[in-house]
C-alpha cells in the first residue's frame, strides 16, 4: 500500500468517526446502530497504521493487490450493515403494525365509553 | 342459522364509500343474529364518516396496514371479545351474505377449522379474469405440493374460522396477500381446512387489494412466502 492510500484511509476513518459522533451527539442516531460504523472506522485505522495486517491477510487469501483486499473487506462490511438495517426495518414494521392494531382497538373502546357518558 | 355461538363478521374496508353501506345492510337483513365489525384501514374517502353516521361498529386504523394487518386486527378483536367463529367478508359487495351460513356451518359442526367460500366448485357466478384464474391455479397447486391440502379458491377472502384459529391468526397473519398463506400455515399447524361452494359477484366499486395480481411481483412474493412458511412452520397433528 502506498503512503497516499494509507493517508486516505486514515482521513476516511477520521471523517467517519466525526460524522458518527456528531450524529450521536445530536441524537439523530442511537448507540445501537452506531456500533457497526464505529467498528468500520476502527478497522480502517488499524489497516492504515499497520499495513502488516493487510499483507498477512493478502498472503492468506492470495489476493494480488492489498488495496483490492481492503476494498473487498469494506464492501463485505457494508453488506453486513445493510442486512442489519433490513432486519431492523422489518422488526420496526412488525412493531408498528402491532401498535396500530392496539391503538385501533383502544380507540373503539374509548369512542364507545364516551358515548355512554 | 340456529345457533348460540357468538359469530363475528369482519369486513375490511379501504376506500369503499360506494359499497360499504349496502354490504353491511345486506348482511344485517340476511343474518340479523350475527355481530359484525368493519375495519376502516385508514380510508382516504368518506368511508369513516359513513360508518360513524350509520352507527356501525368499526375500528379505525390510524395508519394504513393493508388487508393482512387490518383483518388481523379484526381477529384480535374477536379474541379479546370471546367470539366462537369469525368470518371474513369483503366490503365491496363481492361476497353475498346469503352464503354466510353455508360458510359458517362446517366450522360450527366441527367439520373444518377454517371453511373457505369457493367460487370454483360449482363454477357459478363471477369467475374473475383468465389471468387471475391461472395465477390462482398455480398457487393452489403449490399449496397442494407443500402441504397436501387441496384448495381451489386460494385467494377467496370469504372464510370462516373457529376460536382456535382466531387465536392463531391474532398472533400470526401475513401482511400483504395473506389469503393463500393463511391456508398453508393453518394446515401445517394441524388445522382442518375445507371449501364450500358460493356464488360471488363482481366487485361493485372501489379497487381490489390485489391490483398487482397480474404482475410477477404478486406471484413471486406469495410463492416465496409459501415456501418460507413450509420451511419455518413445524408440521403438527391435532
Amino acid at each position: 500500500m502506498t503512503p497516499q492510500f494509507q493517508f486516505i484511509m486514515i482521513l476516511g476513518a477520521v471523517l467517519l468517526l466525526i460524522i458518527i459522533f456528531m450524529l450521536l451527539k445530536k441524537g439523530k442516531m442511537t448507540v445501537k446502530y452506531s456500533l457497526l460504523w464505529l467498528a468500520l472506522a476502527v478497522v480502517l485505522v488499524i489497516f492504515a497504521v499497520c499495513p502488516y495486517v493487510v499483507y498477512v491477510l493478502r498472503d492468506l487469501l492470495d489476493v494480488q493487490m492489498p488495496v483490492n483486499l481492503v476494498f473487498m473487506l469494506v464492501f463485505c462490511f457494508v453488506l453486513v450493515v445493510l442486512i442489519s438495517l433490513s432486519i431492523a426495518v422489518s422488526q420496526l414494521a412488525e412493531k408498528c403494525k402491532r401498535l396500530t392494531q392496539e391503538n385501533a382497538l383502544l380507540e373503539k373502546r374509548v369512542r364507545e365509553l364516551e358515548k355512554k357518558l | 342459522m340456529n345457533t348460540t355461538a357468538k359469530i363475528l363478521v369482519i369486513i375490511p374496508c379501504y376506500n369503499e364509500e360506494e359499497t360499504i353501506v349496502e354490504t353491511v345492510e345486506r348482511l344485517r337483513s340476511a343474518c340479523p343474529e350475527v355481530d359484525f365489525l368493519v375495519i376502516n384501514d385508514c380510508s382516504t374517502d368518506r368511508s369513516a364518516a359513513l360508518l360513524e353516521s350509520h352507527h356501525y361498529p368499526y375500528l379505525n386504523l390510524p395508519v394504513n396496514l393493508g388487508i393482512g394487518g387490518g383483518v388481523q386486527c379484526g381477529y384480535r378483536y374477536a379474541r379479546a371479545n370471546g367470539y366462537d367463529v369469525a368470518v371474513q367478508m369483503d366490503g365491496d359487495g363481492q361476497h353475498d351474505p346469503a352464503y354466510l351460513s353455508a360458510v359458517v356451518e362446517p366450522v360450527l359442526s366441527g367439520q373444518y377449522d377454517m371453511c373457505i367460500g369457493s367460487r370454483f366448485i360449482t363454477r357459478e357466478g363471477f369467475q374473475t379474469s383468465f389471468m387471475r384464474r391461472v395465477g390462482i391455479r398455480f398457487l393452489s397447486a403449490l399449496i397442494k405440493l407443500l402441504c397436501g391440502q387441496r384448495v381451489q379458491d386460494v385467494t377467496s377472502g370469504f372464510r370462516a374460522v373457529n376460536a382456535e384459529l382466531i387465536d392463531y391468526f391474532a398472533d400470526h397473519y401475513a401482511s400483504d396477500y395473506p389469503e393463500p398463506e393463511a391456508i398453508l400455515s393453518s394446515t401445517l399447524a394441524g388445522y382442518k381446512v375445507g371449501e364450500v361452494p358460493v356464488i360471488m359477484h363482481e366487485r361493485q366499486g372501489g379497487v381490489s387489494s390485489i391490483r398487482t395480481f397480474q404482475s410477477a411481483y404478486f406471484m413471486i412474493k406469495v410463492s416465496l412466502s409459501l415456501i418460507i412458511d413450509r420451511l419455518s412452520i413445524k408440521k403438527t397433528r391435532r
